[in-house]
């Protein structure tokens, strides 16, 4: 069988996605806007497509939960969530991340209550930056397929041994049909290869006890641990994604950023998820009016590419960046982390940036348009 | 059924190597060797935030024989139930077995415990009940009987406890039992019978905690025998496919109130129940009664 090109929602490409990783113990609870990920595999164990353990559970605290039990037991896990549901699962999102769980959990961004609302920002996720999970945010519905069939590969290899979240916007992209490019499902299963040597396996004829007391020194020892894996996925992320490029033709920047227009411009914009793909468009609109403007969407939120954005902000002065979530008392998360990487390299750059897009605000190209323009302009 | 006490010292497994940091008299140490180590050579153990997270022993130094799973509080049987799933897919057969404190199951845990109670996982659940929150120094759980004095409830507890295997009952569980420290044999009878059905299994343990209940350690077995004498804590067993209770050997004497001891005797042994009121001894007989008498109903 070769790959096709069909239409998909986001949530149908990361359910499709997890289709072809084969995952062995799915545990679930609803909330929107992630359900049709799960309802989809659902669909697929009963009828027996997918050979798997799906286990409907109480509650999402409950659902990364077994994930983790059955992670523990060495098998490939998958769950997806949002939102309240992220927030609900809290304890077991730093378990599994310390832990070194390497569970594939797509969140469909979603905006935090009070009022109620279904519709994206990055709040959800900003809030487990430090979880011990990698974090990978995407701008369309082909990059979420091929994330999510990533994450399995990166997560799970022996040296990292890390959950990874695969990061979506809700609605704009669960919810909106787009063009995406399956593989042949045999090749997507072949790139991903078996689960087949886990860190942590727990068996009757070999006990070990997991996650029981210690003292601070074997504690630093897997915290320290646990930061060179973070460092070394950096380096398995760019190697993923350019392997996926080799398989399928299609990568992501390094794997860490991605970059669109030139490094001499007048300004670079840095943003993530969908907004990245509006700056796209604005960045072709303005070249056309004469601004020149360059383009930076962070991919990988954690670990950081801090080398990156040193070696794009050395060439290019001016930046802009456009948060879509905030860390209340300070600015956007994502300027935070910028700002540090600039001081961490003793690199003296003013950066300006606007907190956007909140609790579902659309941010079309035209206004990525205005704020550069403005931002061009100061 | 049929264990004789000589088994209790023939385990295919000694559970624990040294090391471990219970107190001296701890029920729950006790009935964990005894229940784990008569299925040891096949079990995984999940463990939430409890005593046994601390006693099992620390770093390197770990002293449980059996595979151990330690979780977050409120989400053990969901743990177990991931381990499960993924035991079944290896086909691998091993029992599952969840030990957790009475917070871990009827307050914080009843959550997972009943989800995975009606998903009909195949696990068994061990709630051992030193009717308190031990490990962070004995405050009130949904556990602890009328007129206890804990951390929390310095006047002693008002309120009846809750009956985890009644609910388990009515959220029909393959098979609930209660056992007791004092009766290590019944025990391990019951243990093994769960794990020999396919399904959703729940033993309650009567564990003495010296610290708690303020005996002196020595007396951990006596108190554990005086709550079946007094008929605080009746032991039985229910099964699912028989929709029956059977009032097991050591309690079956005093399905008859007028057989049992007074429950002065069971208090009056254990200081938390210094200061106890009239008013409070007797909501505690009347709590007994209901216990009894929902039994009854099953007989
Ligand atoms: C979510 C959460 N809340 C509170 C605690 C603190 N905590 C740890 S053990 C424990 C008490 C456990 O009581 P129980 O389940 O009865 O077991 P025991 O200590 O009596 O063995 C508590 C409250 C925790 N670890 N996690």
């Amino acid at each position: 069988m070769v790959g096709k090109t069909v239409t998909l929602t986001g949530n149908l490409a990361a359910g499709k996605a997890a289709e072809m990783a084969k995952p062995k113990v799915i545990a679930v609870y609803p909330i929107t806007p992630q359900t049709d990920i799960i309802e989809y595999l659902s669909g697929l164990v009963s009828s027996g497509k997918l050979e798997a353990r799906f286990i409907t559970v109480e509650s999402e605290h409950s659902a990364l939960a077994a994930c983790a039990g059955a992670a523990w037991a060495g098998v490939r896990t998958f769950t997806a969530t949002s939102s309240q549901g992220l927030l609900y699962m809290g304890e077991w999102v730093f378990w599994s991340g310390y832990g070194r769980l390497p569970i594939v959990m797509p969140v469909v961004n979603r905006c935090l209550a009070p009022g109620w609302s279904i519709f994206v920002d990055l709040q959800d996720s900003m809030a487990f930056r430090d979880a011990g999970w990698i974090q990978i945010y995407t701008k369309n519905n082909q990059e979420v397929f091929d994330t999510v069939l990533q994450a399995f590969k990166i997560g799970e290899s022996k040296d990292i041994s890390l959950p990874v979240m695969p990061c979506l916007d809700g609605f704009v992209l669960s919810h909106t049909t787009a063009k995406v490019e399956l593989p042949d499902p045999e090749e997507a299963y072949s790139f991903v290869g078996d689960y087949s040597d886990p860190v942590v396996e727990v068996d009757v004829d070999n006990p070990w006890a997991y996650g029981g007391l210690v003292g601070p020194e074997q504690f630093n020892i897997a915290r320290r641990d646990l930061m060179k894996a973070m460092e070394r996925a950096k380096a398995k992320i760019i190697k993923v994604n350019k392997e996926f490029e080799e398989t399928f033709g299609r990568s992501y920047g390094n794997g860490l950023v991605e970059q669109y227009g030139d490094d001499d411009a007048d300004l670079t914009l840095i943003t993530m998820g969908t907004m990245g793909d509006e700056a796209d468009e604005a960045i072709d609109q303005l070249k056309q009016e004469g601004y020149k403007v360059n383009g930076v969407r962070v991919r990988t939120f954690r670990p950081f590419p801090v080398e990156d954005i040193v070696r794009i902000a050395k060439k290019n002065h001016k930046l802009f960046i456009l948060d879509r979530a905030v860390s209340f008392g300070h600015e956007g998360p994502l300027r935070i982390e910028i700002e540090a990487a600039l001081k961490r390299y003793n690199l003296d750059i003013p950066t300006s940036g606007d907190i956007v897009g909140l609790g579902g605000e659309s941010v079309p190209y035209k206004r990525i348009m205005k704020i550069a323009k403005e931002a061009l302009r100061s | 059924m049929g264990t004789k006490l000589k088994d209790l010292m023939n385990n295919p497994k000694e559970v624990f190597y040294k090391g471990h940091f219970a107190c001296a008299g701890c029920g729950s140490a006790l009935a964990l060797r005894h229940a784990i180590g008569a299925i040891a050579d096949k079990v995984i153990l999940v463990v939430p935030a409890s005593c046994t997270s601390v006693y099992q022993g620390s770093g390197k130094g770990v002293s449980f024989n059996v595979p151990t799973i330690n979780t977050a509080f409120a989400s053990s049987d969901s743990v177990a139930s991931g381990i499960k799933a993924a035991m079944e897919i290896k086909g691998k057969d091993v029992h599952v077995v969840v030990w957790a404190g009475d917070g871990g199951t009827a307050d914080i845990g009843i959550a997972t415990l009943i989800g995975a109670c009606d998903r009909e996982e195949d696990i068994l659940h061990i709630m051992y009940s030193n009717n308190v929150y031990s490990n962070t120094g004995g405050q009130r759980s949904g556990d602890t009987p009328i007129g206890a004095r804990t951390s929390t409830t310095p006047d002693g507890n008002t309120t009846a406890r809750k009956m985890v295997p009644f609910i388990m009952m009515a959220d029909n569980a393959k098979y609930v039992a209660t056992a007791s420290v004092a009766h290590l044999t019944d025990l391990v009878d019951k243990v093994k019978k769960a794990v020999s059905l396919k399904g959703f299994k729940f033993i309650q343990i009567d564990a003495t905690c010296p610290v708690a209940w303020k005996v002196d350690f020595s007396n951990s077995i006596e108190v554990a025998r005086l709550a079946v004498q007094t008929g605080i804590w009746p032991l039985f067993e229910w099964e699912r496919d028989t929709g029956k209770v059977i009032i097991s050997r050591p309690s079956q004497k005093y399905l008859d109130k007028e057989n049992r001891k007074p429950i002065k005797e069971w208090t009056e042994i254990q200081g938390r129940f210094r200061g106890v009121t009239e008013k409070q001894l007797k909501a505690l007989d009347a709590d007994t009664d209901r216990q009894w008498n929902f039994i009854k109903k099953f007989l």
